[in-house]
């Protein structure tokens, strides 16, 4: 009697087992779907990358579903707008985690708001691949199970700096930056190369977030005769700055970051936004990269979202191309611990519109190629110049 | 001297749009006693509609500035019939909190019905630059500063001399004794809304015309707050006037004491004018017989 209860039980556990293996390991997965979570900023002015990133998102997802989906499961995106509140962002993590049971995670809005989900997500221990505000935080110490794609800001303003330092040797410089992590970040990569090749700093300008009129900064950046200005804004704080120094007529040589490198920008700032340098990991929408990938997302996306497009659609469609890879290689039965292994794993994967993303055992930090790139207002775009 | 005019006709032209949103304020809290914290969202959305009736209708400008009108106008008296009139009688704080609620739902639409991105208005007037000698000023922003001083003296006659205006004026002062003088509180309050509204959402237009349309341009509305504390809670021309000392302080800090001082001037004189005359320059004080 004894004998048969125990075949009996072995049995049945064998049954369970067979039948419902990875839900039974991991959540977030059924014999016909994979649930990916994400958190953005779908409201308010930082909506402009949130909306951007998940589009990527969608646009890598909906390829991956055309295909059949990741070994016969179609993947189910789950996204939560945390309106740029840090308490929104996990609040939305717990939920994409607990209650949507999400497999594993892309986004996760801004720099602050991954930076604050981070215990988090390391408790949690759910595979996730940050892609919309990469900042050293997120990959110093390495995290065992949170991957990050892009290039820090630090290096992203290093490269520009350095760039236009080699371009107009001995001239005057001036910067201006956000009251924020975002703008400290911006500050210190420029006073690293400042104090490398001594640059002569004559404006040096810190705005507060949110602000809009910027006539009496720019007319003390006219005043101090700065001939090299880089406007450390985001978006509409570029734009102001470009038509202020359009009022004030002059026209020094402007750098840009990346999370400004908008093709609409350019359209507000009018002539005045002409030969603006940025510097970015991804390949400007001008370029053949750009456009494959507009004419990829026209066939995968409903009209509507094509608007929502920008550079932060290829970083959030790049993020998940590495994750999806992942999951897919881990076979049938993908685990948390196996994706980790194959994001791990991660040599070399090509996307087609930034360099080719790699990690590696500790290294959790894709560190992307940077260029420099100048806008040109006859054709509202941006065009690579080395 | 050139120097600081060119910092002063700045701040002109900001503290003229600050002191339109700001006369749209006081305009509310002179008739229903009510501060309405989501004037500067009412603001926002006025000139996204002016925005899109540009883009789809047409882009002449009197159609524009017609189309914006109506719309505010509407919008005022939407807000004041299904979600301020429910709450007459109700407590202050509630009230309130009905406006902050109010200012969260109007910032939100601007995603769901248009997008994140910035946008220009385009009228074909505003963004030219004039150059009076070495400095330039935008067309937009000589406009602006015009509209205020105009409108300042089109509502000094309308309260003054214009029945509509004594009837505001006297629901404001004690709306027992107007509705016994057969004056309707409620139609007073709802043109109350509906004026505050365009006249906000004038000041929201000519930023527009300046600067561009994104979801950030409620902020418009924190920037306004203190020029009508400044002006008077109860002072609509006042609050105008203090849009204007907002704008022309906050330039002038920037432009001599550095790009940091900039958000903190306007307030640092707040606090000290407040101190001497705690119902701001042109306000009323509160007297209470006992």
């Amino acid at each position: 009697m004894i004998k048969y209860l125990a075949t009996a039980s072995l049995l049945l556990a064998g049954a369970y087992l067979s039948t419902t293996p990875a839900l039974a390991a991991d959540p977030g997965i059924t014999d016909t779907e994979i649930v990916i979570g994400d958190v953005e900023p779908l409201t308010g002015p930082p909506a402009l990358l949130g909306v951007a990133a998940s589009i990527g998102h969608k646009i890598a997802i909906a390829e991956a579903n055309a295909a059949g989906g990741i070994n016969g499961r179609k993947i189910k995106y789950v996204l939560e707008d945390d309106g740029y509140v840090t308490a929104r962002t996990i609040q939305g993590v717990k939920k994409v985690t607990d209650v949507d049971k999400a497999f594993a995670l892309l986004g996760i809005s801004g720099s602050g708001q991954s930076i604050a989900v981070m215990p988090l997500l390391e408790k949690a221990g759910i595979p996730t691949v940050i892609d919309v505000a990469p900042v050293k935080f997120l990959w110093e110490p390495p995290r065992k199970n949170v991957f990050v794609v892009g290039q820090s800001y630090e290096e992203g303003i290093i490269h520009l700096v350095n760039y236009l330092a080699e371009k107009n040797p001995g001239k005057k410089w001036g910067l201006i930056t956000q009251d924020d992590d975002y703008g400290i970040t911006v500050r210190d990569g420029f006073d690293t190369v400042v104090k490398a090749r001594k640059l002569n700093v004559v404006y040096s300008g810190n705005y507060k977030k949110g602000q809009q009129d910027f006539s009496s900064d720019m007319l003390q950046l006219k005043e101090s005769g700065a001939e090299v200005f880089l406007a450390g804004g985001i978006i509409g704080e570029n734009i102001a700055m470009m038509k202020e120094l359009e009022k004030l007529n002059i026209k020094p040589v402007v750098g840009i970051f990346w999370p400004g490198r908008v093709e609409p920008v350019l359209k507000l700032m009018g002539p005045a936004g002409d030969g603006i340098y940025a510097v970015d990991y991804v390949e400007p929408f001008a370029g053949a990269a750009g456009k494959a990938f507009l004419e990829k997302a026209k066939g995968l996306l409903p009209e509507a979202e094509m608007k929502g497009i920008n550079r932060y659609s290829m970083t959030g469609y790049a993020a998940a191309k590495v994750l999806i890879a992942a999951i897919e290689r881990c076979g049938k039965q993908p685990t948390w611990a196996c994706t980790i292994t194959e994001l791990e794993k991660t040599k070399n994967v090509e996307t087609g519109i930034m360099a080719p993303i790699s990690f590696g055992p500790g290294v959790r930090f894709s560190n992307q190629k940077l260029q420099i790139m100048q806008s040109e207002f006859s054709t509202l775009s941006f065009k690579p110049v080395n | 001297m050139q120097y600081f005019m060119q910092l002063l006709i700045s701040g002109l032209a900001i503290g003229a749009i600050y002191g339109l949103i700001a006369m749209g304020f006081a305009v509310i809290y002179k008739s229903t006693g009510l501060v309405n914290f989501a004037q500067g969202e009412m603001t926002m959305i006025t000139a996204y509609i002016a925005w899109t009736i540009s883009t789809t209708v047409s882009g002449n400008v009197f159609v524009v500035a017609l189309g914006a009108i109506l719309a505010a106008v509407v919008l005022g008296l939407i807000i004041e019939r299904v979600v301020m009139r429910p709450m007459l009688g109700e407590p202050v704080f509630a009230t309130v909190m009905v406006t902050i609620g109010l200012a969260v739902i109007l910032r939100s639409s601007i995603n769901f019905i248009w997008d994140a991105y910035p946008h220009g208005l385009d009228v074909g007037f505003g963004r030219s630059i004039v150059r009076i000698g070495p400095i330039g000023v935008r067309t937009g922003q000589i406009a602006v500063i015009v509209t205020l001083l105009a409108l300042l003296a089109a509502i000094w006659a309308f309260f003054r001399y214009s029945k509509i205006g004594v009837a505001m004026r006297a629901v404001a002062a004690d709306d027992r004794t107007a509705l016994l003088m057969g004056i309707s509180a409620t139609r007073v309050h709802a043109l109350a809304w509906a004026a505050s509204s365009v006249i906000a959402g004038i000041g929201g237009v000519f930023f527009a015309l300046s600067y561009d349309l994104s979801p950030a341009m409620f902020q418009l509305g924190l920037k306004a707050f203190p020029a009508t504390i400044l002006g008077g809670l109860d002072a609509v021309l006042g609050s105008g006037l203090g849009g204007l000392l907002i704008g022309i302080t906050e330039n002038l800090a920037g432009g001599y004491l550095g790009s940091g001082m900039k958000e903190v001037a306007g307030f640092a004189m707040i606090i000290v004018v407040l101190m001497v005359r705690p119902f701001g320059i042109f306000g009323e004080r509160d007297i209470e017989r006992v």
